[in-house]
């Protein structure tokens, strides 16, 4: 998968956004579907034209960038792009109960996100800690974690 | 060639039965087995249609994700589930191949081209099913099946041999109603159609059938019955006037032939003598045809009398020989053996009159020859006379109705006078002499045969009757 690092970026931002059709966050509010991406990183153009013209669960979704961990706010997904320098744990810490977490470095789904990008054979998989999802009290469907490489 | 019309009337019934029911047979099992296999057909693609939305709706997570190995692990498994798949396939939004399944043997999966379009096509023994996967309203993809219709063709083969059985069944069954039905039309028909026959061969007109139905046959019989009357009427007139008229001509005939005997007698100049002579002879040819007439009404209406004697047949065919022999000189009449003087019962003038008549018969049927034989032969109970002739003999189809009332030959080259009476009296008078008359005959001659019982035979023969 010879891919530019724009068509990588938009794979995963489709990703993520295929992964809220099978996560069940429990309590709707009215409020926007919040994607949080620490740092900078070139998905989050990828996000923002996803976002332009698809909602999940009738609410719009908005992209907001953490540029630290103290930044981390209210939000339903986090994504943490391999260009981020905090370390894991203080950006962990940070996310309390409802948000889903989802990396794309090597071990960190082992190290408590929930999902996290991997490259296999040349295509793009994710793996998925179940321990994870759960204590971050979601529910994740069958339909997708039987694509996902199960850690721990 | 064969031909419908030539068939009888009771075949025809038949045939026209067993052909309308197996006409309607067929039909029925025709729209039965069509709808039959139809059903089959709905049943398999709704059950083929709905395994692929299973199919579909598990792909959706495998499409969305990009991930073939998951969707062709998915594919593969079908193997187990519906084993007469041969190709499944998945295609993404775009219509190329995302994941496929082929059971082992089977070329890879191609996109099938004779759906074009359309959701399921049957083809020869393949269903093929297309079913769009959807997510949301939107397409992800296609699912792609093709099924082997093995058990189809057996189904068919079962349902056209229970077909045919009971076909075969229905063809035996019609066929014995038919012939059980039709008797009651053909019966009929039948029946009239032997008693015609029958009359048309005997003569013997007193045949009434009797038949108590209304319909066209009925009234068929009724007039077959009026006609059988109505020629019985003319006939019996025509007897009538037959016994009549002979009778009324014997009186004067028999006084004309004594007069003219008279002046044979008295006339000595050669010339007039000569005249009287010839009309003598007519006279005499003319009395023939008169008894003769006279002869079959008395044999119509019972008054033929035999007067019974004890006489030597021996000495009969000599005399009798001699009598014919002067009257027709161009003919020998040779006796191939005697008789032993044997006896017989019966009417001497009339057996006479039976030699005479088959004696000058043969002479009459076979100018330009010379020779006429007379032989005997006697068994235990009769006294066989064959008198042969070597003329033109008698053909096969005529033999029989020689013996009947005015019947004359149909050759048209030999001209010969008389009623044609002479051979239906000999029959009558050797008939009430218990015995039988018949000839043999082939191109080069005749043999007529009569039989008379001998003596002893007769008076058992008499006993029995």
């Amino acid at each position: 998968m010879a891919q530019t690092g724009e068509q990588e970026a938009n794979l995963k931002a489709a990703f993520i956004y295929n992964f809220t059709k099978y996560i069940d966050w429990g309590n709707y509010n009215n409020e926007n579907f919040v994607i949080g991406v620490m740092g900078k990183a070139p998905i989050v153009e990828s996000l923002k034209q996803i976002a332009k013209t698809n909602l999940v669960n009738n609410q719009r979704i908005e992209i907001k960038v953490y540029n630290r961990p103290s930044e981390i706010g209210k939000c339903d997904i986090l994504f943490i792009p391999k260009e981020n320098r905090f370390s894991l744990k203080s950006i962990l810490d940070r996310t309390g109960k409802g948000v889903l977490t989802i990396s794309e470095q090597p071990e960190f789904a082992k190290e408590g996100t929930a999902f996290n990008f991997v490259i296999i054979n040349d295509k793009l998989k994710f793996e998925a800690n179940l321990k994870a999802i759960s204590s971050a009290g979601l529910k994740a469907g069958s339909q997708l974690l039987k694509l996902a490489i199960i850690v721990d | 060639m064969f031909k419908f019309r030539d068939i009888s009337i009771r075949n025809k019934l038949i045939l026209m039965q067993v052909f309308t029911s197996v006409l309607v047979l067929f039909v029925v099992f025709g729209v039965f087995i069509y709808t039959d296999i139809n059903s089959y057909k709905v049943r398999k693609k709704d059950s083929i249609v709905s395994l692929a939305n299973v199919i579909g709706t598990n792909s959706i997570s495998t499409l969305q994700f990009q991930d073939q190995e998951a969707a062709t692990k998915m594919l593969a498994e079908l193997h187990n589930v519906a084993p007469e798949i041969i190709h499944a396939g998945i295609t993404d939004a775009n219509g190329q191949v995302f994941a496929s399944y082929s059971k082992p043997g089977e070329e890879t999966f191609k996109i099938p081209r004779v759906l074009n379009g359309k959701a399921y096509v049957f083809i020869n023994n393949q269903l093929f099913v297309s079913n769009p996967i959807m997510n949301n309203d939107q397409i992800l993809g296609r699912v792609f099946l093709e099924i082997e219709l093995s058990d189809l063709q057996q189904i068919k083969e079962y349902k056209y041999e229970l077909a045919a059985v009971l076909l075969s069944f229905a063809i035996v069954f019609s066929f014995l109603i038919a012939l059980l039905i039709q008797s009651y039309i053909s019966r009929r028909l039948l029946q009239l159609v032997k008693t015609m026959k029958k009359v048309g061969k005997t003569g013997d007109y007193n045949k009434i059938i009797t038949d108590d139905g209304k319909d066209e046959i009925a009234t068929l019989i009724q007039v077959f019955n009026k006609l059988m009357q109505q020629i019985k009427e003319n006939i019996e007139k025509k007897d009538q006037f037959i016994g009549i008229a002979s009778h009324e001509l014997k009186t004067p005939l028999t006084s004309i032939k004594g007069y003219v005997e008279m002046l044979d007698l008295m006339q000595t100049e050669p010339q007039k003598k000569q005249f009287i002579q010839k009309a003598l002879s007519n006279v005499n040819k003319l009395e023939r045809l008169v008894k003769d007439l006279l002869d079959v009404s008395k044999i119509q209406s019972g008054q033929l009398q035999l007067e019974m004697q004890e006489f030597n047949i021996d000495s009969l065919l000599n005399e009798t020989i001699e009598s014919v022999e002067m009257v027709s000189p161009t003919h020998k009449i040779i006796r191939t053996n005697d008789c032993d003087n044997q006896l017989i019962i019966g009417d001497r003038q009339r057996i006479e009159q039976v030699l005479l008549n088959l004696l000058s018969n043969a002479i009459k049927y076979s100018p330009g020859e010379n020779l006429i034989e007379v032989e005997c032969e006697k068994t235990e109970k009769e006294l066989i006379i064959k008198i042969r002739d070597f003329g033109i003999g008698i053909a096969k189809e005529e033999q029989l109705n020689i013996f009947e009332r005015f019947y004359r030959t149909k050759d048209l080259s030999m001209h010969i006078s008389g009623f044609g009476l002479g051979l239906y009296i000999c029959r009558d008078i050797i008939r009430r002499h218990y015995g039988k008359i018949w000839v043999e005959s082939t191109g080069k001659g005749s043999v007529f045969h009569f039989s008379l019982p001998i003596k002893h035979s007769l008076q058992t023969q008499q006993t029995v009757v």
